[in-house]
């Protein structure tokens, strides 16, 4: 932070983050602070590790798979003694022998490592990577500024969600450093409740979902509140950015799901320690009960992950392209229907396990979402339509967005279709297809918003040939990662397998060299940010002449946002109309003949 | 009857997507046929949206001092449009998918019912004459006669059991987990169902009729292999269960008739307790027990001293408490029934109880079994040296086996 600082030390008003002198005081500035937008920059960085964490996680699953686990029996017979010399050899084993060729003495077997693996990876990327990503740190910092607010509803309140996303968090890489748990980030029981029985690992696990829980909560009752009753003067529900009404939809969901993942959670926890018997048979409970409860809560968050997703992409494609947005109200109502659908379509992810009728009422219910969905995706290519387009780095994730959400969106079809999905349920053709959604669709937007934001949020401008490179690299890697899952899904290859029949070693090399490329191209992004941090051009207060609140403050913007309280006066998206804060008209060309709103 | 969608006519997509494989039933024939029919619909939708998206961008990039044109910014009647064309489309896949799925879960009456049984981390079938598959066959197998010493040398994988059905046959499978939820998928047939403990669920499947091209390797109790006219098919565990999930698979084999019933025939033959109880081992026990001294998730169960201690029927078993106690018939029966009552030094407490999966005269069949693999079994003569000889051909015919 201090070459931060340095850098700013001679603003006039002095940024959010220009504090006392001295290590210590500053530190303490921080940790104390009910800024929001300090808290939202520390969980930035927070997500940030935990994506490489979960990343790194991957990459290992990814290595493993590298070579299906072979266990061979060779048995030779001499002739002359006709004695029987028998062998067993088992290859494979990457993790294993990366392991222990690092020096670590394993006691697990290749199976037990790369189950540890997976867990890691699905529990990280879940609980506190890709929940919090959008919401808590890019939200957080933006969802005030642009409701021209000097900060959210409950500033002490998000404070408190910041530390207990924190202690959720020690608590999970606590029990990865105790050994790790090979549960599945779903926690199935009775699997849950009964694998490593002598260990507080699972527990440890468990409770930090339990406490993560907590700060999602909180987090979505402040984002409530301060859109009900802290929109500046002048700023109806419909002229809000639609990044905030994402982020309002996301709330309601995250409030409303999360106290039932609560309950489950502990549930699962009594069974565990005090074996009441809720969800083991062999204690007179139901273990398909787990799966209701926890999809209940899992599948509307899906849509927590992918709403602040959607918010990100209908600003940038509309800042980028100079262009209002195309069917407002059905992008804003589309959100709203999608957490109101949210609700009712748990069961898809448990055909397999459920009776006749349930399975047709929820396939037949599953169908309803996709359609706001796919009214989205139209009303943004209709966007682009006369536009003026400029392909920079947030616009270029966006129109990734496009492409990898609606393959996502596209093979989730035969998912919700009965009959293939009993087929492709569990199988890799899953993995590529919530890949698709959740990486193609939220990590993507979050690189969309990142990008368009971080001049913002630092003040500084990245290195745009960079961050270009680093974007098609990251395109063709992830491609290349996941589109040969399908194929492997298709053919029969199961999710969750440590090896496989030998006719699949060929796309899963391929996915793994596609793994390898999506690493580099993160680095890249990461050198990048770095780069800009230390080294960055000074940024302008409105480099890409966006219209939204946020783009009147300085970049970075003032401890409370705003000099005075903004008056809205113009819609969000009125490219047409009027010409952006800090941009003079000559430089910013108007239609003569504005469109009609 | 129902009529196949689309897979009339080869398909490069069907290619790709599932092989070169005819599916092997009608059921599976219309899954194929409603998955690519919806990617076609899919693709198709994919051009539509993409092509525009590359159009607008490559046309209207921005130019210096060129403004966006204006246009409207919402369209009533494009927006309905927009909703009903995907809302009428996912309708016809609803329905479609509702008739697959009904060809899939409702069986025939006349059905032959074959009962799946999984457990951590296998896969057992009971028929209807109440036999169980004893047959196993390995990953991959590979022999070689090495010329110049003379020596045979025999390569393989893991053994998998082999559930043997009748061709041209309605199949039905009632499955039932004994311990964790699985869940058994054929791909072939494009279906699976979780295996739940404590419910039975369940699907049906028919047949094809095997043609001439269909054969495969039939080894018999000798390791010779011979080919037979059949059809093979995995079945993987699709639910993750732990440690050895990936490990949990068998093969589905579709034989003639003839040779169905002359297996079931052969099976059907009440056992030795030492033989039932070595069918048990092979089937429920050998994934966590060895019979040859090799160190598993459990003990092995043949009298052997090494590094980890001294095992085997009438030993002394070192306990994780420091105590020490007889490995007696009480002792195995306790061990299967509550298996963390008394925990062998240096094994871990992973063994869930078998109460109510195995029976009582399985019990005994075991145990008798866990007897004939010591060389202080009280049922063998009082001569050690007999005894050893029995130990040793029981370890190589359990090696031939499995």
């Amino acid at each position: 932070m201090s070459m931060l600082d340095t850098h700013t030390a001679h603003h006039e008003e002095g940024s959010y983050f220009s504090g006392p002198p001295g290590m210590v005081a500053k530190i303490w500035q921080w940790a104390s602070t009910v800024d929001h937008k300090k808290i939202g920059v520390m969980y930035l960085f927070a997500v940030l590790f935990m994506f490489f964490l979960g990343g790194m996680a991957a990459i290992s699953v990814r290595y493993e798979l590298l070579d299906p686990i072979r266990t061979t029996i060779t048995e030779t017979v001499d002739p002359t003694t006709l004695d029987t010399v028998t062998t067993e050899v088992t290859t494979g084993e990457s993790l294993k022998e990366l392991l222990s060729a690092m020096g670590m003495a394993e006691t697990l077997s290749g199976t037990q490592i790369y189950n540890r693996a997976f867990t890691l990876h699905g529990a990280i990327m879940v609980f506190m990577f890709i929940i919090p990503a959008i919401p808590a740190a890019l939200g957080n910092f933006f969802l005030p500024i642009m409701l021209g607010a000097k900060d959210v509803a409950f500033p002490r309140l998000n404070l408190m969600s910041w530390y207990i996303y924190l202690f959720g968090c020690t608590f999970g890489v606590g029990s990865i450093l105790l050994g790790g748990v090979d549960t599945g980030w779903t926690f199935y029981t009775p699997y849950s409740t009964s694998t490593d029985a002598d260990h507080w690992r699972v527990v440890l696990m468990v409770l930090a979902a339990f406490i993560l829980g907590f700060s999602s909560i909180l987090t979505g009752l402040n984002f409530v509140v301060t859109v009900h009753k802290l929109r500046a003067p002048g700023m109806g529900w419909f002229d809000m950015p639609l990044m905030i009404w994402a982020l309002y939809a996301t709330s309601i969901i995250q409030v409303l799901a999360t106290p039932v993942i609560g309950i489950t959670l502990l549930l699962l926890m009594f069974e565990r320690l005090m074996h009441i018997g809720i969800f083991d048979p062999a204690l007179g409970g139901d273990p398909v009960l787990y799966q209701h409860f926890f999809w209940f809560y899992s599948h509307p968050v899906v849509y927590v992950m992918i709403l602040p997703g959607m918010g990100i992409i209908s600003e940038v494609l509309a800042v980028h392209s100079r262009k209002h947005i195309f069917g407002y109200r059905a992008i804003a109502f589309s959100s709203l229907g999608i957490a109101g659908v949210s609700f009712l379509v748990w069961g898809h992810h448990i055909f397999t396990a459920m009776g006749e009728l349930a399975a047709i009422l929820f396939s037949g219910l599953t169908f309803l979402v996709a359609i706001p969905t796919a009214i989205k995706i139209f009303n943004w290519i209709a966007t682009l339509y006369k536009s003026s387009i400029v392909l920079n780095t947030p616009m270029l994730y966006s129109l990734m967005f496009l492409f990898t959400f609606s393959i996502g969106g596209l093979t989730g079809l035969p998912l919700a279709t009965l009959a293939t999905d009993l087929h492709l349920h569990d199988s890799y053709y899953v993995v590529a297809h919530f890949h698709y959604v959740m990486m193609g669709g939220t990590v993507i937007a979050f690189m969309s918003g990142l990008h368009h934001w971080w001049p913002k949020m630092f003040g500084k401008m990245y290195n745009e040939p960079g961050a270009i490179l680093a974007t098609i690299i990251v395109f063709f890697g992830f491609n290349l990662t996941f589109f040969t899952q399908f194929f492997l899904g298709t053919q029969g290859m199961p999710r969750r397998y440590a090896n496989y029949v030998d006719e699949f070693q060929f796309l899963h090399q391929l996915s793994t060299y596609g793994s390898l490329l999506l690493l580099l191209g993160f680095l890249i992004h990461l050198a990048v940010f770095v780069h800009s941090l230390f080294a960055g051009a000074k940024a302008p207060a409105n480099p890409w002449g966006g219209l939204t609140l946020e783009w009147e403050c300085t970049s970075p913007p003032i401890e409370h946002n705003f000099h005075h309280e903004p008056l809205v006066t113009h819609g969000p998206y009125d490219f047409d109309k009027v010409v952006p804060p800090h941009w003079d008209p000559k430089d910013y060309p108007l239609p003569e003949n504005p469109g009609s709103h | 009857m129902m009529p196949t969608l689309a897979s009339a006519q080869p398909d490069i997509l069907q290619e790709i997507f599932f092989g070169d494989q005819p599916a092997p039933s009608e059921a599976a024939a219309w899954t194929d046929g409603l998955f690519l029919m919806i990617t076609w619909f899919s693709i198709f939708s994919f051009a539509v949206v993409m092509a525009l998206m590359v159009y607008f961008v490559i046309k209207y990039r921005r130019r210096p001092g060129v403004p966006a044109q204006p246009s409207p910014h919402h369209n009533l009647h494009i927006e309905i449009l927009w909703t009903v064309i995907p809302s009428s489309s996912m309708l016809v896949m609803f329905i479609f998918g509702f008739q697959g799925y009904a060809a899939k879960v409702v069986s025939p009456d006349d059905a032959l019912e074959l009962k799946i049984r999984g457990a951590k981390w296998s896969w057992v079938a009971t028929y209807p004459n109440g036999a169980t598959s004893p047959e196993f066959q390995p990953l991959s197998y590979q022999s070689d006669v090495n010329e110049g010493t003379m020596t045979t040398t025999t390569s393989k994988g893991l053994d998998y059991p082999i559930f043997y059905v009748p061709e041209n046959t309605d199949v039905k499978l009632r499955m039932m987990s004994t311990d964790v939820i699985h869940s058994f998928w054929i791909p072939e047939y494009r279906t699976k169902m979780d295996v739940v403990p404590n419910r039975y669920t369940g699907f049906n499947f028919r047949t094809p009729a095997l043609t001439t091209n269909d054969t495969v390797n039939y080894t018999d109790e000798n390791g010779v292999i011979t080919q037979i006219v059949g059809r093979d098919m995995w079945a993987f565990c699709a639910e993750y269960c732990g440690d050895d999930h990936s490990r949990m698979a068998a093969t589905i084999r579709i034989v003639p008739q003839e040779v169905y019933d002359q297996r079931m025939a052969a099976w059907g033959v009440k056992l030795s307790p030492i033989e039932a109880g070595r069918k048990t081992w092979n089937q429920v026990c050998k994934t966590c027990h060895q019979i040859d001294g090799t160190r598993l998730v459990g003990p092995t169960w043949n009298s052997v001293k090494n590094a980890d201690g001294q095992f085997g029927f009438g030993y002394e078993a070192a306990l994780a408490d420091g105590s020490s106690v007889m490995r007696d018939a009480n002792y195995y029966r306790e061990s299967i029934l509550d298996p963390n009552a008394k925990i062998v030094n240096g094994f871990a407490p992973a063994m869930v109880s078998y109460q109510g999966i195995l029976s009582d005269e399985d019990i005994d069949n075991l145990i008798a079994f866990i007897q004939s693999l010591s060389d202080r079994d009280p049922n063998s003569g009082q001569d050690t040296g007999s005894s050893t000889e029995t130990t040793e051909s029981e370890t190589e015919e359990a090696g031939s086996d499995s």
